[in-house]
């Protein structure tokens, strides 16, 4: 039996060199991250300053470019609406999932179509809310902060409900059959106990979904539009830091590619805080 | 967790009343009747939109500052390219349009049919320079229309090909490739571009043709003025077409062109100004000075438009809306005709100053002549 | 647990308890479903008015015209959607081509090779990678990735001028570089679904293996891989799904070019690109938007057949092959 004979030399070179490439390979993966966070520190710092938080691009030609105030407003705005309606709906839907939906083909036509929404394309989602309501004039105006967040909450939908259902099928049923042993309706155990035991994870699983949200553009193209002032006016066309960043791009001038990085930087470290904040509320979690 | 959906749910309310509240509910989808624009020391206050060509962008900008230091009203103008200002005006979604190209006789049907006639009023000429970005090359080169055309349709792939060097003779060409630059949206800027490569080179007119978007043969596309200038200034060995000012702002080399008269012209005030002068201009003003006669003239020098409707208010503008836009053209071919030399652009040549300000004065409300107060 | 208010109820069962009571039960239970049935409403809403929308451009050329005609012409009105359909295709190829091993490769060093403390922060750096959003990496690709990488490009291009698509003069923005920067975002969701599907690996077909004296590569080669294998691929058609569907970062550096590419290094278009583009100037005219509507229908088509397949192969993957072939051993 050769089972317990020594390793020989090409077999040991071979394992080196794939361990090696393994390695190189993962090095590989990580090398962009390094190379675009350090570009952004080294442009984007360059281009923050008080006037940069403190007023809006002015769109001049010449003099004063002005900052990015109504971008930072206007996804802080977008996304907190988009939160409000996604996130009720989506652990709505992942409890309806979890506590009526075990078996069943309506159940299970839902669980199906909410992983389809999660493949379908952000532009896709933008379309659909052009379609019905932008082309229709929906409320007044034609391009509108409100539809922007919509394409927003559709796009974080199936984040929150995918995370919701698992987190909510972890809630142990002796939990469940605990309370409603005591007498507690139904009801009242989904909300005062199965939603609690699982709240650091749904808390998580929104903070991923508004990071998301937070970072993408195409949805915001032809729903909210751009513009440059800060309105507040969520039923008006309204900028967002992405809008913004993709609008500042396309530009020759210094200053405002300059700006484009400053407004990266921002962007990530709001998407940076939330993934952050995100992981340390789930292992913080009873369930993880 | 009763409390935290309640929360949510309340939220929710606010924010959709809030919205609610604040939106303007008028069916004319124009902007802001509720934002409080100007402030100031104004006389008559309030905002008017605009969207369309970034050829005078610059200058609009400009114009912009002074107007509301002058009346109180701001002006939001947004360079989304002529073929978008065009869509824009006819879909009633701004107050005003602006365009290097004239529009064709179906976009007038088309506006015709929702809002009413449209009405030209040329502002300034500008002048599309052929803009390179080459290291070793920093004089002007000499081109002629068909090496221009020859550059853009691929034909001319180096920077030492002979037919620039027959044009340049004794000067030091660099063999670097060229990269083509060129619009991706719909552009005025290529729609004059364009019609002098088909005035000038019968390749390029049976190949790609004339208008505010072609099947460039060869390049990268990339939005707006500002955009190919992006483009232009982040490649060694670029060539690009953009209006002067964002030439200008770059330090981009440009070529001299050789005009109808056989004379190789560089862009500037002077040989804009000269295109602009004797042309013979249409009852609707939608005219074009590409290739002028004039000897003295830049060939790729045209004039840009603002677009407005006879009728504003049967178009669906409010009233003070209307005054507003008024004020604005008034502004333009008026005062702002003062200002634009300084930006490179070369103000109207007299005949046809006075026939754009017979436009302006023909705008009406409801029938009702509207006239310009600020 | 509010023990005071449940025991209230305490010592009465269920059935015995009024009527009334029952009702906010009910109310819950259809109040979720009517909302579960929203969901799958609207979607099935929003998909018709996709198509219906799409209808004016679909009905003038013909779908598959529409589709397979190479001729992306808005001046003359022509809408043939192939150039976007071979740039969104060949941009997610190349993505997969330098995403899925990169991944895969990061997914088994995470897994079996890297020490024990390493495991956790290489985790998240690369789970970073899919917290930067498109936009950003568009920026930076644009300003930092085409201008350092041109020489390189150009050396590929000479270097390799034999194989087929591969040669002629690098410009700037292509779909090489378009296909790069999606396969960066393509490899944290591949590389977490490979280390995923790995962990379902049963530990005694590895440790078999290491016992018969296999070192740790071949181990990998035997034990692991073919294991994985429909996991890797279900895996490798999810980042392809998201390759599809990715926009901004595509637009600022694909080159715009309404053409197909000759080279790998042209500039080219995809599908989603052209709809970010052109909708602001088709929104008057029918016929454009329509188009660019259709295209957006295209393009939701084609991520629903890849991620159809992607599912089925994930779930295979999960599921462990029929007969996991017993560890071999070379040499």
């Amino acid at each position: 039996m050769s089972a317990l004979a020594p390793v020989s030399h090409r077999r040991r070179r071979v394992d080196r060199a794939a361990r090696g490439l393994l390695a190189a390979a993962t090095g590989l993966a990580v090398l962009p991250l390094v190379f675009v966070v350090f570009y952004l520190l080294q442009k984007g710092v360059g281009a923050w300053s008080v006037g940069f938080f403190t007023t809006d691009p002015s769109g001049k030609f010449f003099g004063d470019a002005g900052g990015v105030r109504s971008a930072i407003f206007g996804t802080l705005e977008m996304v907190t609406l988009a939160t409000v309606i996604a996130v009720p709906a989506g652990i709505g839907v992942a409890l309806y999932l979890v506590e009526y939906g075990k078996a069943g083909r309506f159940a299970a036509a839902v669980r199906y179509f909410i992983d389809v929404m999660t493949g379908v394309p952000s532009i896709v989602f933008g379309l659909f809310v052009y379609i019905v309501l932008v082309i229709a004039n929906t409320g007044g105006a034609s391009f509108a902060g409100w539809k922007g967040s919509l394409a927003l909450a559709l796009l974080m939908l199936p984040i929150v409900t995918r995370a919701a259902e698992v987190v909510l099928a972890l809630v142990p049923d002796s939990l469940r059959e605990a309370a409603l042993a005591l007498g507690a309706p139904r009801w009242r155990v989904m909300l005062r106990i199965v939603l609690p035991t699982a709240r650091p994870g749904l808390v998580t699983g929104a903070l991923l979904a508004i990071a998301r949200a937070a970072g993408e553009t195409a949805p915001l193209l032809f729903t909210a539009f751009y513009i440059k002032r800060a309105t507040g006016d969520l039923n008006r066309p309204m900028n967002s830091l992405p809008a913004q960043i993709f609008t500042d791009v396309g530009q020759a001038q210094d200053r405002l590619q300059a700006r484009a990085w400053g407004a990266a930087l921002t962007l990530v470290l709001m998407i940076l805080i939330l993934t952050t904040l995100a992981r340390v509320v789930s292992r913080r979690s009873r369930l993880a | 967790m009763r409390s935290r959906q309640l929360l949510a749910l309340g939220a929710a309310g606010v924010l959709a009343v809030g919205a609610a509240a604040c939106g303007s509910s008028d069916k004319n989808s124009s902007s802001s009747s509720s934002s409080t624009a100007g402030g100031g020391a104004a006389k008559t206050g309030g905002s008017i939109s605009g969207a369309g060509a970034t050829f005078p962008q610059p200058v609009y900008d400009e114009w912009a500052n002074r107007f509301k230091d002058k009346t109180g009203t701001t002006v939001n103008y947004n360079g989304i390219g002529s073929g978008g200002g065009i869509a824009q005006f006819t879909a009633g979604t701004v107050d005003f349009g602006a365009t290097d190209a004239f529009m064709k006789p179906e976009e007038i049907a088309a506006a015709k049919q929702k809002h009413g006639e449209p009405v030209h009023i040329p502002t300034v000429f500008g002048a599309i320079t052929v803009a390179y970005n080459v290291q070793g090359l920093d004089k002007g080169l000499k081109l002629d229309g068909k090496t221009v055309a020859d550059l853009f349709l691929g034909k001319v792939k180096k920077w030492d090909d002979p037919a620039i060097k027959s044009l340049n003779p004794g000067m030091k060409l660099p063999s670097t490739p060229v990269t083509v630059v060129h619009r991706s949206d719909e552009s005025g800027t290529t729609k004059l571009f364009t019609s002098f490569l088909k005035d000038t080179s019968p390749e390029w007119s049976s190949k790609v043709g004339s208008d505010k978007t072609v099947k460039w043969p060869t390049g990268t596309g990339a939005a707006k003025n500002a955009g190919v200038a992006g483009g232009v200034k982040q490649s060694d060995g670029a060539v690009g077409y953009v209006e002067q000012a964002y030439a200008l702002q770059n330090n981009f080399t440009t070529a001299d062109v050789k005009n109808k008269a056989g004379q190789f012209i560089s862009p500037s005030l002077e040989s804009t100004t000269a295109a602009g002068e004797g042309i013979s201009v249409p009852a609707d003003l939608r005219f074009s000075a590409i290739n002028s006669p004039n000897p003295k003239a830049y060939p790729i020098a045209s004039a840009t438009f603002l677009l407005v409707y006879q009728d504003m208010c049967k178009a669906g503008l409010a009233q003070d809306k209307a005054q507003g836009v008024v004020n604005w053209v008034n502004y333009a071919v008026g005062d702002g005709q003062q200002v634009a030399p300084a930006l490179q652009y070369a103000s109207l040549p007299p005949g046809l100053d006075q026939k754009a300000k017979a436009k302006v004065d023909g705008l009406v409300c409801n029938g009702a002549p509207l006239k310009a107060t600020g | 647990m509010q023990a005071g208010t449940l025991t209230q109820r305490a010592g009465r069962s269920f059935g015995e308890r009024p009527a009334r009571a029952r009702v906010p039960d009910v109310v819950m239970r259809w109040g979720l479903t009517a909302l579960a049935a929203a969901v799958l409403a609207l979607l099935a809403y929003f998909f018709a008015r996709l198509i219906g929308e799409s209808q004016t451009a679909l009905s003038r050329f013909g779908a598959l015209g529409f589709v397979f005609d190479n001729d992306w012409d808005v001046s003359s009105s022509h809408y043939g959607a192939l150039p976007l359909v071979v740039g969104t295709l060949v941009t997610s190829a190349i993505a997969l081509v330098i995403g899925v091993p990169v991944a895969v490769a990061t997914a088994l060093y995470i897994t079996e090779l890297c020490p024990r403390r390493a495991r956790g922060p290489l985790t998240i750096l690369v789970e970073l990678l899919a917290a930067v959003p498109s936009v950003v990496y568009g920026l930076w690709g644009f300003f930092v990735l085409i201008p350092k990488l041109r020489p390189v490009q150009q050396w590929l291009a000479d270097t390799f001028s034999f194989l087929p698509f591969v040669g002629g003069h690098v410009a700037g923005p292509s779909y090489f570089i378009a296909g790069l920067i999606l396969a960066i975002m393509i490899v944290p969701i591949v590389s977490a679904i490979t280390r995923e599907v790995m962990a379902t690996v049963p530990s005694d077909h590895k440790e078999a293996a290491l016992a018969l004296g296999a070192t740790r590569w071949e181990m990998i080669r035997t034990a692991i891989l073919p294991y994985s294998r429909a996991g890797i691929s279900g895996a490798a058609m999810l980042g392809l799904g998201r390759a599809v569907g990715e926009t901004i970062a595509v637009t600022i550096v694909i080159g715009n070019a309404p053409r197909i590419g000759q080279q790998v290094f042209d500039q080219g278009y995809s599908l989603a690109a052209v709809i970010a583009n052109e909708f602001g100037e088709a929104a008057s005219i029918p016929l454009h938007r329509s188009a660019l509507i259709a295209a957006g229908l295209v393009l939701f088509v084609l991520t629903l057949i890849v991620n159809g397949f992607a599912r089925y192969f994930v779930v295979r993957g999960q599921q462990g092959p029929k007969a996991a072939p017993a560890p071999g051993m070379a040499g």
